[in-house]
């Protein structure tokens, strides 16, 4: 964090940026930054027991029944940082989260792409926010193959059309209009470019 | 059910002479940054494409891996065979450069239905004589990180072109396909690879896999995602089995040396 705010005092920039919680395994947090944090009154969650789950899969466990604390009225979003890139085998079990979390909203985000998961149980109205994404986007059958799924919005949109890995997945799209529409078969991630600005 | 045999070495500094199965490489570069590791590669494979930007690629970072030398001289060494794409991305300066040389241009900008890498691997599969096709192996550089539908695409062509070996590799990770049509067994070459590995159930849920050599051993163990995926394994010990009802993906990291 104090690296984006190049002319602040690095400690300001760090007591400013406290997270609230801190948990996991604990296997890669340095014992400085934990002691640091743990001093500013950041709850620290200690998992390390927990070998079954991911670090994300933890989090969100956590967001999910903290849910209670938040106001009710807003629909909850998870945003995710750090999720893509890196060991595949991560990037794969990260993945897996957002599909079997299917009822949550979690956006997983790197600098070029974001993605999040329409489950099957929705018709989708995505409104696209041009000034800081698009155009390319995508629609993937992660986990099963879809017998049919119709979109609009798209330059080459889906009707009634199959997907599946091994045959046609749709990726380099286009977005078209300011609002896509997404129904499917089956649970789809869709993802989009981030703008650079 | 036939055995397939599967070993990393072409991370070795030299493939060990009576390796089997032996096998032939070509390298495709894409458009991301190069892995550390893609001079020894490059010294691998009997033929190198860059796909469209990947030529970028190759012209401005191969002489920063090898900062001592003439960044000419560099360039003139790691002189692709083939650059082959749609030839949106690649500038002008470096498609005039390596045409110069000899390089063979390949313009697909009329096909805008297939990726670059997809392009890529139709140009070593026509190319590559049938009696050569199985012992053939295609490493493939910048498949992963920058644009998630551009990684999922490039995904996806494993599958398309599952019966070829297709190798995935970043930085950080190699993958493959392990085709549902096999036995597989994984050398694990330790030196270079590993310990963190992963069997993933892309596009098709799994009812039944099994595996021997793993921290967290499948046994006729279902699949898929929204349940369980094998990420975040160990690899145990030198020999990895696997038999699955579907294609899966074996993933595996690359050690930092």
């Amino acid at each position: 964090m104090p690296l984006f705010f190049p002319q602040e005092d690095a400690s300001d920039v760090r007591r400013r940026y406290k997270p609230d919680v801190i948990k996991g395994d604990m296997d890669s947090i340095r014992r400085e930054v934990l002691e640091f944090y743990a001093s500013l009154g950041t709850e620290i969650v200690d998992k390390s027991h927990d070998q079954d789950t991911t670090d994300l899969h933890k989090c969100v466990t956590y967001i999910r029944d903290s849910a209670s604390g938040l106001d009710k009225s807003n629909q909850l979003c998870v945003l995710v940082v750090g999720a893509l890139g890196g060991r595949f085998d991560q990037e794969m079990g990260n993945l897996n989260v957002i599909c079997r979390f299917s009822s949550m909203r979690i956006v997983l985000l790197s600098n070029d792409s974001l993605i999040h998961l329409l489950p099957r149980t929705y018709c989708h109205e995505i409104h696209i926010q041009t000034s800081v994404e698009g155009p390319h986007c995508g629609l993937i059958p992660i986990g099963t193959p879809s017998k049919s799924s119709t979109t609009t919005g798209l330059q080459w949109d889906l009707n009634n059309t199959a997907m599946e890995f091994g045959g046609l997945v749709s990726t380099s799209n286009i977005v078209k209009e300011e609002k896509v529409t997404v129904q499917s078969d089956c649970d789809l991630l869709w993802t989009i470019s981030i703008k650079k600005l | 059910m036939d055995l397939m045999h599967h070993s990393s070495t072409f991370l070795l500094p030299t493939i060990p002479l009576h390796h089997r199965p032996s096998l032939t490489y070509a390298l495709v570069v894409l458009n991301q940054t190069l892995p550390r590791f893609a001079p020894l590669l490059w010294k691998h494979a009997q033929l190198r494409l860059c796909a469209d930007g990947g030529a970028n690629r190759v012209f401005d970072e191969m002489p920063l891996l090898f900062p001592e030398e003439d960044a000419s001289d560099v360039r003139r060494r790691y002189k692709p065979d083939v650059i082959n794409g749609d030839m949106d991305s690649i500038r002008k300066e470096v498609l005039d450069f390596y045409r110069s040389l000899g390089t063979k241009i390949i313009d697909k900008s009329h096909d805008q239905d297939t990726t670059d890498l997809h392009k890529c691997i139709t140009y070593i599969w026509d190319f590559a004589p049938d009696a050569n096709k199985s012992s053939l192996c295609i490493l493939v550089a910048g498949a992963l990180g920058g644009r998630y539908d551009h990684e999922m695409g490039n995904l996806n062509v494993l599958y398309c072109f599952s019966s070829l070996r297709i190798v995935l590799l970043s930085d950080d990770s190699l993958i493959y396909l392990l085709p549902r049509t096999h036995h597989h067994e994984i050398h694990i070459q330790t030196s270079v690879e590993g310990p963190h590995c992963g069997l993933i159930p892309i596009g098709v849920p799994s009812r039944s896999s099994t595996t021997t050599g793993l921290q967290w051993n499948l046994n006729n163990t279902e699949m898929r995602f929204g349940g369980l995926i094998s990420s975040s394994n160990i690899v145990v010990g030198e020999k990895v089995t696997v038999q699955s009802d579907t294609d899966l993906l074996w993933t595996i990291s690359i050690k930092k040396l």
